[in-house]
């Protein structure tokens, strides 16, 4: 089993439910990495993450491909937040900008399995998917998320 | 394109007002600035609103037409505008693109917000956004801003704290100010950590208020009284959204700035007074840059430098800013413009800057992939 599938929980009440349609396959197939799907201009070879249905450089419609983001990236920003969020994540908590370099792209994520305070700039981080909160059915809804890289 | 003035301002004091409703808050400063003006409710032939929240928390819409018949306004023109934060000062460029386009003489523009949440709520904004469902807030946005401005340029937290002690002391000498209370860096320091290094202190409250201008053509200002300013300028610019750019300024801030200078035919060294975007302490710090007040990466040594506290080289704030005098999201980029007014004309009391005759209010609106949705930068003149 991959290492960050761990972090999925046991969903026997309710079901789980992506965030959002599009952004990573879920559930995961037998053997299957989590991996965040963008998709790039075929023209101009620029990324997006989530996909766009058209290049707003190009705009030439047809001519976006998916893409498999790389799980791994370095930390650009990040803050720990000191109070629970809306959607109702504990505080502390912490999140920021992860820089994907091969892909060219930043994503905003939420970090997770260390200290919320040791997320600092330059930090190597891979990607797991994860609980991040309870919607109004009770369905668990799972996010993307970052932690460290091991050793 | 005609020159035009604004020859009437006026608004409510920013704060708690839980037993007042939108058109209530709306009705006071819109009669305040029709008095101010010196003209009768249908003189004004068209009439602009901005707002940001009442259909999130009121379950209100259409605030413009709910505020204008309040002061017996109809039948004419009126359009609401939401763009955030910015949607006070954007429906302000509306009224001054009616009138220098030369469609109207007089236009009114009200941004009016009851946005005051029960203790232990938080504003259920932006919640379509992929980052607000993941669990970003406001704050957090800001604190990577903060984060990133500190590791590259060195800015303190003492110095970010500093710009809250500023605010705060100018806030105490307005008396339309939210809270009329200073603060010490160390009280400022030590409030509750929000999102590192941003503290309660650090971070404007949410408030309840309204504010209105009227605009005219230079023949209807001549008119209506002496005290007309030239709205020189009027610039709304939206980000970029570069997903990799610099986070230590705003591209479109710069931007839009830079048009508004070449607008007014004026630059950053003849601003008498300025009135920026202050909702968290960082944010103040990039807009001296941003505005060009002090170069990049030297907004923390202006604050040093006291530059900007009233009776220093270009004052910014005076009112108190967000963290002082409130803010009540849909009127606080015509509160601004309210502020800038009083000053040229020398009506602002004890926080007057002394001789002022140019004047700057700057805008942001909403975040959207890490950078701003919406800036507006407007320029008045005391000719």
């Amino acid at each position: 089993m991959p290492d960050s599938a761990k972090n999925i929980p046991n969903t026997t009440i309710g079901s789980a439910v992506p965030v959002q349609e599009g952004l990573f396959n879920y559930p995961l197939a037998d053997g299957e990495r989590p991996a965040l799907k963008g998709n790039r201009c075929i023209q101009c070879g620029k990324s997006f993450f989530p996909k766009r249905t058209v290049c707003p450089e190009c705009f030439v419609s047809g001519q976006m491909e998916e893409i498999e983001l790389e799980r791994q990236g370095v930390i650009y920003a990040s803050t720990v937040v000191r109070v629970s969020s809306p959607t109702g994540i504990k505080a502390p908590y912490a999140y920021g900008y992860v820089d994907l370099p091969s892909n060219q792209l930043r994503v905003f994520a939420l970090f997770t399995g260390a200290d919320p305070g040791s997320f600092v700039p330059g930090r190597k981080v891979e990607l797991v998917l994860e609980a991040i909160s309870k919607d109004r059915e009770g369905n668990t809804v799972i996010g993307y998320k970052f932690k460290p890289v091991a050793g | 394109m005609r020159d035009v003035y604004i020859v009437g301002a006026g608004m409510t004091q920013f704060g708690k007002h839980l037993e007042r409703s939108l058109r209530d808050l709306g009705r006071e400063a819109c009669l305040l600035a029709l008095k101010d003006a010196g003209i009768r409710p249908k003189d004004v032939e068209a009439g602009y609103c901005g707002n940001a929240l009442a259909p999130a928390i009121q379950g209100e819409t259409g605030v413009g037409q709910n505020v204008f018949w309040e002061v017996g306004i109809s039948g004419i023109p009126i359009v609401n505008m939401e763009n955030a934060c910015a949607s006070g000062s954007t429906a302000l460029r509306e009224g001054w693109m009616a009138v220098a386009g030369g469609f109207y003489d007089v236009v009114m523009v009200i941004g009016v917000e009851k946005a005051v949440m029960p203790k232990g709520t938080m504003l259920n904004v932006g919640a379509g956004e992929l980052e607000t469902k993941l669990g970003e807030v406001f704050p957090g946005y800001f604190a990577t801003i903060a984060q990133k401005h500190m590791e590259r340029f060195g800015t303190t937290r003492g110095q970010m704290a500093q710009v809250s002690v500023k605010n705060h002391i100018h806030g105490a000498l307005n008396p339309y100010a939210q809270f009329q209370k200073k603060f010490t860096v160390e009280e400022v320091l030590n409030s509750p950590m929000i999102a590192d290094p941003l503290t309660l202190f650090s971070c404007c409250p949410n408030s309840d208020g309204a504010a209105a201008l009227i605009l005219c053509s230079k023949e209807k200002a001549n008119k209506a009284n002496s005290r007309a300013i030239r709205l020189a300028a009027s610039v709304l610019a939206t980000g970029t959204y570069d997903n990799q750019r610099d986070i230590t300024n705003w591209e479109v801030e710069i931007r839009a700035a830079q048009q508004a200078y070449k607008m007014a035919s004026l630059g950053p060294e003849d601003l008498d007074v300025v009135e920026v975007h202050d909702a968290f302490t960082i944010c103040e710090i990039l807009h001296y840059e941003g505005l060009g007040l002090c170069p990049l990466g030297e907004g923390g040594r202006l604050i040093d430098e006291k530059a900007t506290e009233l009776g220093g080289r270009i004052p910014v704030n005076p009112s108190g800013g967000l963290l002082s005098k409130g803010h009540p999201v849909g009127a606080s980029g015509v509160a601004q413009v309210v502020e800038i007014v009083w000053h040229l004309r020398g009506e602002a009391g004890e926080r007057q800057v002394q001789g002022a005759r140019v004047g700057l209010a700057d805008m942001m609106g909403g975040n959207k992939e890490g950078d701003t949705r919406a800036c507006t930068v407007h320029i008045l003149v005391k000719e």
